[in-house]
C-alpha cells in the first residue's frame, strides 16, 4: 500500500503521538509555560473534570501575549485558551490531520478517545515523522548542515 | 603530444556495471527524492539582525504574522528565532531580556538544507532531527528561504493529488 492510501486508510493511532500537557482552566499561565518549557512542548490542552478537553493554549499564542497584552501572563490559562481548536478522534484516518495542517495552518491537534478524553496530541511533528518512516532508507539518511562547506580544498 | 596507450575494446570494464538506478515504490517517493528544494515554495521569510532587541524581534514576528525570523549577520545566517526560543528563553524573563540583543535568545548554528537537495533532505531535518523551521541556503551560503511543515505539505499534497 502506498503512502497516498496510508494516510487515508490508517487511523491517527498509527501516528506516533505525543503525551499532552493537560491542565485544568484555573492554572496561572506562567505554570503553564513553565510545563511546556520541562515537556519541550509548544501546546497545552485545557481539559473539564472529565479530561475532555474544552481549550488550547499554544506558543503562537504566547507570542501575541508577550507583544501586545504582557499582564496576560498573570491570568488563568482558561482567560487566555482558544475555546475552538483542532480535534480528531483515535479512529478518524490520518488525512484528517494532514487536512487540519494544510486546510486551516493548525499546527497541533488534540486526539481524543471515543468517550472524548484527552489521549494524545499531534499535528504538523506527528505527520512528518509519519512520512519519514515510509521512506527511512531515504529520508532519515539525508545530509543536512550545519556549518557552510569549506571554502578552500582539504588535502591535495 | 602524448599518446594514448592501445586499449582493447573488448577489455573495457564500464565503472557503472555495478550501478543500479534506485527504485521507489510510488511518485512521492520519487518526488521527494529527485525534485530539488528550490523547487519547493520557500518564500516569503523574514531576516532579522542579531543587534536587533528581543523586544524589536517579537514585534518582527507578530507584525508580520511568522513564526520564524531567520538571523542574518552580513549575509551569513546565525540563527533562528522562533517561538520556541520566545517560549523558552524570553517568556518568563521578558523584563530582563527585552533590551538585550537577539543573539543572546535566538537557536544558533540551526540545521539547513541548501536549494539543490532534496525535499526528503529537508523532512530529515524536521522529522529525524526534530526542527520545525528549515533554512534554506543558495551556492554563495545566504539564505535564500525558509521551508516549515506546511510548505513541505503543500508540496506533499501536490504530488498526492498528481500520483
Amino acid at each position: 500500500m502506498g503512502l497516498q492510501e496510508n494516510l487515508l486508510n490508517e487511523p491517527v493511532r498509527q501516528l506516533a503521538l505525543r503525551e499532552a500537557i493537560t491542565t485544568s482552566p484555573d492554572l496561572p499561565l506562567r505554570e503553564v509555560i513553565q510545563r511546556m518549557r520541562e515537556k519541550g512542548l509548544g501546546c497545552v490542552l485545557v481539559v473539564d473534570a472529565e479530561a475532555k478537553p474544552i481549550g488550547m493554549f499554544t506558543e503562537a499564542m504566547l507570542r501575541h501575549l508577550l507583544v501586545e497584552n504582557r499582564a496576560a501572563l498573570d491570568h488563568k490559562v482558561g482567560q487566555e485558551m482558544a475555546n475552538i481548536f483542532p480535534w480528531v478522534e483515535l479512529t478518524d484516518p490520518i488525512s484528517t490531520v494532514l487536512d487540519a495542517m494544510q486546510t486551516k495552518r493548525h499546527r497541533f491537534v488534540a486526539v481524543v478517545d471515543a468517550d472524548g478524553k484527552v489521549a494524545g496530541l499531534t499535528g504538523q511533528k506527528g505527520v512528518m515523522e509519519y512520512i519519514a518512516d515510509h521512506f527511512p532508507q531515504h529520508v532519515l539518511t539525508q545530509r543536512a548542515g550545519a556549518e557552510p562547506p569549506l571554502s578552500e580544498r582539504e588535502g591535495a | 603530444m602524448s599518446e594514448q596507450p592501445y586499449q582493447d575494446p573488448r577489455e573495457f570494464q564500464d565503472p557503472l556495471e555495478n550501478y543500479d538506478a534506485p527504485e521507489y515504490a510510488d511518485a512521492l517517493e520519487k518526488n521527494l527524492m529527485e525534485q530539488r528544494v528550490s523547487d519547493l515554495r520557500t518564500q516569503p521569510f523574514i531576516s532579522i539582525g542579531p543587534e536587533l532587541t528581543v523586544r524589536e524581534a517579537l514585534a518582527t514576528l507578530v507584525g508580520e504574522d511568522i513564526a520564524c525570523a531567520t538571523v542574518v549577520e552580513d549575509g551569513r545566517l546565525v540563527g533562528l528565532f522562533s517561538d520556541r526560543d520566545a517560549l523558552e528563553r524570553v517568556a518568563l524573563e521578558y523584563d530582563d531580556v527585552c533590551d538585550k540583543p537577539v543573539r543572546e535568545v535566538m537557536t544558533k548554528e540551526p540545521l539547513f538544507v541548501r536549494e539543490d537537495d532534496s525535499p526528503a533532505a529537508a523532512l530529515c531535518v524536521m522529522a529525524g532531527a526534530g526542527y520545525r523551521f528549515v533554512p534554506v541556503l543558495g551556492a554563495d551560503d545566504r539564505v535564500t528561504g525558509l521551508l516549515n511543515p506546511p510548505r513541505l505539505g503543500d508540496f506533499l499534497q501536490a504530488h498526492f493529488d498528481g500520483a
